[in-house]
């Protein structure tokens, strides 16, 4: 397979149009960490943006950062620190888990744009999807076009910036976009809640969300990951929720907290290291298991879970106060099971993230959609790539 | 009959009894929306009450190719819901009811013709509320909310409306039935929720909402923070973001707005100051107290004239009294006015300051400002009266020359009031032919036919046939000029 290397949305074009001239199809390819994401199709050559790499202006006190989508992670986050700023979506490291790119590879901000990651922060502040401001891409009809803006408030034409998050590179070819960007707290610490089930846990959250103190992200390990993370509270589900903000209005929320609900507190680095492994689903990381991520109505979470047959001897971790599931195992049964327990709740969805053998050939990665809303995907598909030039079938068949 | 008799018998034999509006007299009521000065009567207006009954009328308008214009509480700013001779008037008036409150999963599902502050309504004695709180809120329908993607005073901290939003149901124009999102956070696919949000009517017709709510912050207290020179102001606002502070309203008035504000609410606003800065701190009580002090001391630096802090609810409300008359307060001192609504980055708001004042001298009419400072949206309020002849047009174009400016100085057409009619025209100033393209190829993709409120928010239509063909570059050798391994 050929690999085009371009450097610039003008060699995007060129090398677009050749492709919709020869009616050939391309990979987009950048860091390579998520290249494993999604349905495992065949193109005829990669296009290669790895080059499009680099900060163009960070306006800390605008809160807005335009950089080029192919910049590694580790840049974005050593300019956001040197400001003491954030991504608030908290950006996970899949590459940990997928172990793909090049070694250390943390993956750029382009892929997590497309795969619309988002880590534990994203329950209370948004998604990747709710900080892209606007970009500059060219489609896969080899045109230049740009959306959205470099300011923190548009409404003006479509947002599809909105569009572009998870898309999985299947619409356009992005180079610079631009970011909005957050103080980050000056402190976080954490607290510890023992449930005797799932339910407990979920519904103890949302009591914790239902007082003003203001939590952050909510994490539930089962014991077992609990013990190996070294957080056991000697119950079979351990509650992590975290506090931000400034040193003195932590304390307070966390004092409270612990006594409305007996837990234990985590000090500022253990929370910090914890947070990190949860948001990196390290914890599921070195075992080799298929994963799957699970998005539904928190209160659903429970009842996923009841629909996998022990049998299946699946490890999980739930973030999002119970919304976002990640669970490990095996059987190819898992995702069966999970998508008949989202059809039989209505809303939700399950994806393969990591593949340790073959089990995206035979069950479709994403979550299938229905006829008329599958319709309307390749329509939209169509809109901006008619000849299915850019990541075809990355996503779902005929698309 | 004519075709004008044959839809509206159409429509009442789908429709149940007094949900077709078709006289001129009784249509009245519906000829316009915020955007005043523009008026037109509908061809009909459909009132319905169930979502199949919407779908009906939207396959019937999609079959016989009738336009369709959704409407909410008509209280658009840019013309959005204003209605065309030759369209149905879809209006979402009768879903007024809330369909749930999930504590556990802390959302509220309600029908799009809810108000805005009613969903706050519903959960504020169990201490939840609704973030996204635009001036309109009493009257405004959360459809027309999502349709616009409206924000608020509190935007700056808890975002617009697409930030809150979790899911949509929505008719097509086909008639089908749809849903995107859900009570889940994220969507596996295309993010057609988030295209939804701020799509102005033009895609489909939002039949439910699944909004975020959250607990009410513990406490609230406000600073009022006067300057002589705006670009002291300015850099104030940039100085409190600098330090790390997300205030939950950060918002600016020149000295006209203050004036004729504090004639109105006598909100003890201080009436020699150039510019006014309301800043506002929410959070448990510790965090807010200790900030209050942060942001006061910032101010002081930044060479504020005068500074008060709320020491009660009472003064805080007072504070924000004055500001959230704006509006009316402007109303009193002049015949009319046009609200604009450009974004800018916050540091260019001193050139812009000045280039307001010399297109306010060279357009002979006076401009009051309010802004959201924190995020940098502007909303300049042109003063002038509908009756002297010509003055209406003179202060379009003054409107259109600030929006101009906005974009030069790297900001956009509108912050949260969207382009409808009202910046229809100025579309290519910010976009360029392709990027409008683009957009309208989306549009296709959801109605090939355009017939879902058609002439809003793209100065011209091209047809979806013509927009969808492919220029091969034929018998193009693949460029030299590209490496390839
Ligand atoms: C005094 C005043 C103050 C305001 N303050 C603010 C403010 O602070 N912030 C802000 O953002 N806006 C503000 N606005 C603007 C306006 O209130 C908002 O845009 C609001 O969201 C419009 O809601 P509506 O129900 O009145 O919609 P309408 O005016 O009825 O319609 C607006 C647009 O949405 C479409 N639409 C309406 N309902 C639906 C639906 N169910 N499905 C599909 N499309 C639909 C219409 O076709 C139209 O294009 C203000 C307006 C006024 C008059």
């Amino acid at each position: 397979m050929t690999d085009i290397v371009i450097s610039d949305l003008q060699q995007a074009q060129d090398a677009i149009q050749d492709a919709v001239a020869a009616k050939s199809r391309l990979e987009l390819r950048a860091g390579g960490t998520k290249r494993h994401l999604g349905r495992a199709a065949s193109y005829d050559a990669v296009l290669d943006v790895s080059a499009f790499s680099g900060i163009i202006d960070y306006q800390p006190e605008e809160l807005v950062l335009t950089l080029r989508a192919g910049t590694p992670m580790e840049i974005v986050e050593a300019a956001l620190a040197e400001a003491r700023q954030i991504l608030a979506f908290e950006p996970p490291r899949l590459s940990r888990i997928l172990g793909e790119g090049a070694p250390g590879a943390s993956g750029t901000i382009g892929g997590v744009i497309a795969a619309n990651l988002s880590g534990p922060r994203r329950l209370t502040a948004g998604a990747a999807r709710d900080y892209l401001l606007g970009f500059e891409a060219v489609s896969g009809r080899g045109e230049l076009f740009k959306s959205g803006g470099k300011v923190m408030k548009n409404v003006t034409g479509y947002d599809l910036s909105k569009l572009m998050c998870g898309s999985f590179g299947t619409l356009g070819v992005m180079d610079e976009i631009t970011l909005k960007t957050l103080p980050a707290p000056e402190t976080a610490r954490s607290l510890l809640v023992g449930h005797d089930s799932l339910i407990d846990a979920v519904s103890g959250i949302a009591s914790i969300f239902a007082t003003a103190h203001e939590p952050g992200a909510a994490a539930i390990l089962p014991q077992t990951v609990a013990a190996e993370e070294g957080v056991d509270l000697g119950m079979p589900f351990t509650a992590v929720i975290r506090l931000e903000g400034i040193e003195a209005s932590v304390a307070d929320r966390l004092g409270h907290l612990l006594a409305l609900s007996g837990g234990e507190p985590l000090d500022a680095d253990r929370s910090a290291a914890l947070w990190q492994r949860i948001r990196d689903i390290q914890p599921l990381a070195e075992r080799p298991h298929d994963i799957w991520k699970v998005s539904c109505a928190p209160s659903d979470a429970p009842r996923v879970m009841a629909a996998l047959d022990p049998g299946l001897d699946v490890r999980m971790i739930a973030d999002w106060a119970g919304g976002l599931l990640w669970i490990a195992g095996t059987s190819p049964h898992i995702g069966t099971a999970l998508r008949a327990a989202i059809a039989g709740l209505g809303s939700g969805f399950a994806m393969l993230i990591r593949d340790v053998g073959a089990t995206r050939e035979s069950i479709a990665p994403f979550q299938p959609l229905s006829g008329p809303v599958l319709e309307l995907h390749k329509r939209v598909k169509a809109s901006f790539d008619p000849l299915g030039v850019l990541n075809y079938e990355r996503m779902h068949e005929g698309m | 009959m004519n075709r004008r008799d044959d839809i509206c018998g159409a429509l009442r034999r789908m429709l149940p009894d007094g949900c077709v509006v078709d006289s001129t007299e009784s249509m009245k009521a519906f000829d316009s929306d915020g955007l005043s000065a523009y008026r037109q009567v509908p061809l009909a207006v459909v009132l319905p009450e169930t979502v199949e009954q919407i779908a009906a009328v939207m396959k019937y308008c999609h079959e016989q190719g009738v336009k369709v214009v959704p409407r909410g509480a008509g209280t658009s700013l840019s013309g959005g819901a204003l209605p065309l001779a030759d369209a149905v008037l879809l209006g979402l008036g009768k879903f007024n009811r809330i369909l749930e409150v999930d504590y556990a999963n802390r959302c509220v599902v309600a029908q799009p013709g809810v108000t805005n502050l009613a969903i706050t309504h519903a959960v504020q004695a169990d201490g939840f509320y609704y973030a996204p709180d635009p001036s309109s809120q009493i009257a405004c329908s959360v459809g027309g909310n999502v349709a616009e993607n409206s924000g608020g005073v509190h935007c700056l901290k808890y975002g617009l409306t697409t930030n809150n939003l979790l899911g949509v149901e929505i008719v097509t124009i086909e008639g089908e039935i749809l849903r995107f999102g859900g009570k889940h956070l994220d969507s596996g696919d295309y993010d057609l929720l988030g295209v939804m949000t701020g799509s102005e009517g033009l895609l489909g017709v939002v039949s439910e909402v699944t909004l975020r709510i959250l607990q009410k912050p513990a406490t609230a207290r406000a600073l009022l923070v006067g300057f002589e020179d705006t670009g002291d102001a300015g850099k104030a606002v940039g100085d409190v973001i600098a330090a790390g502070i997300i205030p939950a309203g950060m918002e600016m008035m020149d000295g006209l707005a203050i004036n004729a504000a504090e004639d109105f609410a006598n909100a003890g606003y201080p009436r020699e100051a150039a510019a006014l800065l309301i800043i506002e701190l929410d959070g448990p009580e510790v965090e807010v107290d200790a900030l209050i002090e942060r942001v006061e001391a910032i101010v002081r630096k930044a060479g504020a004239t005068s500074v008060r802090v709320s020491q009660s609810e009472e003064e805080r409300n007072l504070f924000w009294a004055g500001r959230k008359s704006a509006f009316p307060a402007v109303g009193r001192i002049s015949p009319d006015y046009l609200c604009m609504d450009g974004t800018i980055p916050r540091r260019r708001l001193p050139d812009m300051m000045r280039r307001m004042n010399s297109l306010s001298q060279q357009y002979g009419l006076r401009v009051a400002n309010v802004f959201h400072a924190g995020d940098g949206n502007l909303h300049p309020l042109i003063l002038f009266d509908a009756n002297q002849p010509g003055e209406l047009e003179r202060a379009e174009e003054f409107g259109a020359d600030i929006l101009r400016s906005c974009v030069e100085m790297g900001g956009v057409l509108t912050g949260e009031h969207g382009v409808g009619v009202e910046k229809r025209d100025l579309m290519n100033i910010q976009f360029t032919e392709d990027d409008l393209k683009q957009q309208q190829r989306l549009k296709c993709a959801f109605d090939p036919g355009h017939l879902l409120n058609p002439g809003k928010v793209f100065p011209h239509l091209h047809r979806c046939a013509e927009l969808g063909r492919l220029h091969v570059h034929k018998g193009k050798l693949p460029h030299p000029d590209l490496p390839r391994f």
